[in-house]
């Protein structure tokens, strides 16, 4: 069952159109790789699925729901639902690191004893091998560490849906592993749903179970992550067997 | 060097074994200087070492822009020249629309007053926002972050005082030195306490107060939120089910409040000080004397318009800043812009609402 469905769906800045007319689904439970070159509007379609900028066309459903921009009832839905994990990681520089991860947490829930919050920021922490720099303020933090901090974050609440806009980019490849690792844990571990954006050729090898193609302001490809391999499409193949560009 | 080559046989010329920018820059030179009819056949024969100045350069002889013709151009030259990709044939202009200079500059001001005119009513709706925010976390103590209006307080009152009680002091000076030279001309010394105790309480305090707010708080508030909202952490705000307008700006605008009424007082003490001690070394006024003349003429009404006024300026500082720092781009440039508008905006606002004020109050 897809739990993030989009009906021809139109999003881009302004009046500039970035894609168009995307008809797709997410399906619960696993992990939908959305790549494509850089500028390709990637980033801009996840901004949309995740309440932040209103479509231009059509729409999508967050469970069948249908989301209405217009409406906060509707975007806080979806908030409560989401959890978002930023190309830079996004944490609050005034804050350590285990004040963000208790951010969402004191904020939802505000009558939690502070006893509570602080050991779920350690359980959260110690998810993603960070309760060590609780402590430490994101300045204080490698990039690698910031964007696992930042994925603490965004599980803070138990989302059922985690974006990750390109968690690898800008990181060795062992920090990028481990990384995926963090990400293949939490499906097969907690059953979440995951959307990640990225162009790393490995990343996709190891955790895509579907992958959306977005090339030319359009979906070029929607199917199982198996089916890249035999998918007979030129752009495909330059992309993934790097072929060299026509 | 347009004309027609002479009938005379083309002068050689041999470029160097080394043509980089430098070299290219004293061929064009040297061609320059030649009879505009000279005809010129450029050998690169020689030429080995070479970057892409020198590959233009081979464009540039060979597109006929120069009477002048490439010769020789082989072996790793031609090589890098093929696969130099040549920049394309600019676009031609679209052409202006026919309602001439003046219809262009009419067009251009009734964009840029409509674009004012949304970013009032986006403005307006902020502050209109931000007073519901308000309410709402008053009723309900929460989404906003715990301890964040302490940390704005301290920055907003405690690191202000010192700057704006020195200033004020100092114009508290400068005018009571300005008034008494007149004041003494009519023999009229004494209302030199009217003066400065009025103009303190109910003008230049929360005039000069609100600028200094707007320089140091407003820029540093813009600055801020401009960078979170660049660094995308504004966006994380929301997706994580908070409103970035209540939890980044009701702490600020509660501060902006509470710590008005002492920086006020502190600021109308400075400045009154200033005057006096200019009236003691002027005409020998004593202090007491001083205070019991200004007492005579100011009571607490002006005091507390002068509160009023600087709260109203205040919040037109934050509730501006905020606006800048929300509503600004995605790209690092923006920030500096942002601020530096803030702060324009900022003192524009005060300045209007001072001026509504002085037809409210007299």
């Amino acid at each position: 069952m897809d739990i993030i469905s989009g009906r021809g769906l139109s999003v881009g800045y302004g009046k500039t159109e970035v894609l168009r007319d995307l008809t797709f689904g997410v399906p619960e439970g696993r992990i939908t790789v959305v790549l494509g070159v850089s500028g390709s509007g990637k980033s801009t379609l996840l901004k949309t699925l995740a309440g932040l900028l209103p479509p231009l066309g059509g729409g999508f459903a967050f469970d069948g729901a249908p989301v209405d921009y217009r409406s906060e009832a509707s975007l806080a839905l979806v908030y409560r639902r989401i959890g978002v994990l930023y190309q830079g990681g996004a944490l609050l520089n005034g804050l350590t690191l285990a004040e963000n991860v208790a951010l969402p947490i004191r904020m939802h829930f505000p009558d939690l004893p502070e006893d509570m919050v602080l050991d779920m920021v350690h359980a959260g922490l110690a998810q993603v091998e960070m309760a060590d720099a609780a402590s430490k303020y994101p300045a204080e933090l490698s990039g690698g560490m910031r964007k696992r901090g930042a994925l603490a974050r965004a599980l803070a609440l138990d989302p059922d849906v985690v974006f990750c806009d390109e968690p690898s980019s800008g990181l060795d490849p062992i920090t990028s592993s481990r990384l995926d690792g963090l990400l293949l844990r939490l499906k097969e571990t907690f059953g979440m749903t995951l959307v990640v954006v990225t162009h790393e050729l490995r990343s996709i090898e190891r955790v895509a179970d579907r992958v959306l193609v977005l090339h030319d302001g359009r979906l070029h490809f929607d199917d199982e992550a198996s089916a890249l391999a035999g998918a007979d499409d030129a752009f495909i193949r330059t992309f993934f067997l790097k072929e060299s560009a026509p | 060097m347009s004309g027609t080559p002479s009938a005379a046989p083309p002068e050689r010329v041999l470029l160097p074994k080394r043509l980089r920018a430098a070299e290219v820059v004293d061929a064009l030179a040297d061609l320059r200087r030649r009879p505009e009819n000279a005809s010129v056949v450029l050998d690169f024969g020689q030429v080995e070492e070479f970057d892409s100045a020198a590959l233009a350069f081979v464009g540039y002889v060979r597109s006929r822009r120069l009477p002048v013709v490439a010769a020789n151009v082989g072996g790793a030259l031609a090589r890098a020249e093929e696969s130099f990709v040549r920049r394309p044939p600019a676009e031609p202009v679209p052409a202006p629309p026919e309602d001439g200079r003046a219809g262009r500059f009419a067009r251009a001001c009734a964009d840029r007053f409509l674009d004012r005119v949304r970013a009032l009513g986006r403005f307006l709706a902020m502050l209109g926002d931000e007073a519901y925010h308000i309410g709402g976390y008053l009723r309900t103590r929460r989404g906003v972050y715990p301890g964040e209006t302490w940390n704005q307080m301290f920055f907003m009152g405690y690191q202000s005082y010192p700057i704006v009680c020195l200033l004020l002091f100092l114009v508290g000076v400068t005018i009571s030195i300005t008034s008494a030279e007149q004041l003494r001309v009519f023999g009229a010394d004494a209302y030199i306490a009217d003066i400065i105790g009025y103009a303190m309480l109910r003008e230049l305090v929360p005039l000069m107060t609100g600028v200094i707010l707007a320089g140091k708080v407003g820029a540093a508030v813009t600055a801020e939120l401009a960078s979170m909202t660049v660094l995308e952490e504004v966006d994380a705000l929301r997706t994580m089910g908070l409103v970035p307008e209540k939890f980044l700006m009701v702490p600020r605008l509660l501060a902006i409040t509470l710590v008005v009424p002492l920086l006020v007082a502190m600021a109308d003490v400075a400045g009154i000080l200033g005057g006096m001690i200019v009236a003691r070394v002027t005409f020998g006024m004593l202090p007491a004397a001083f205070l019991e003349q200004m007492t005579n003429t100011v009571d607490w009404v002006d005091f507390a318009w002068g509160l009023a006024k600087t709260v109203v300026f205040g919040w037109a500082v934050v509730v501006g800043a905020g606006f800048k720092g929300l509503t600004v781009g995605r790209s690092a440039e923006e920030v500096g812009r942002a601020t530096t508008e803030s702060v324009v905006l900022s003192i524009t606002m005060i300045i209007v609402l001072d001026c509504v004020f002085a037809f409210i109050i007299y």
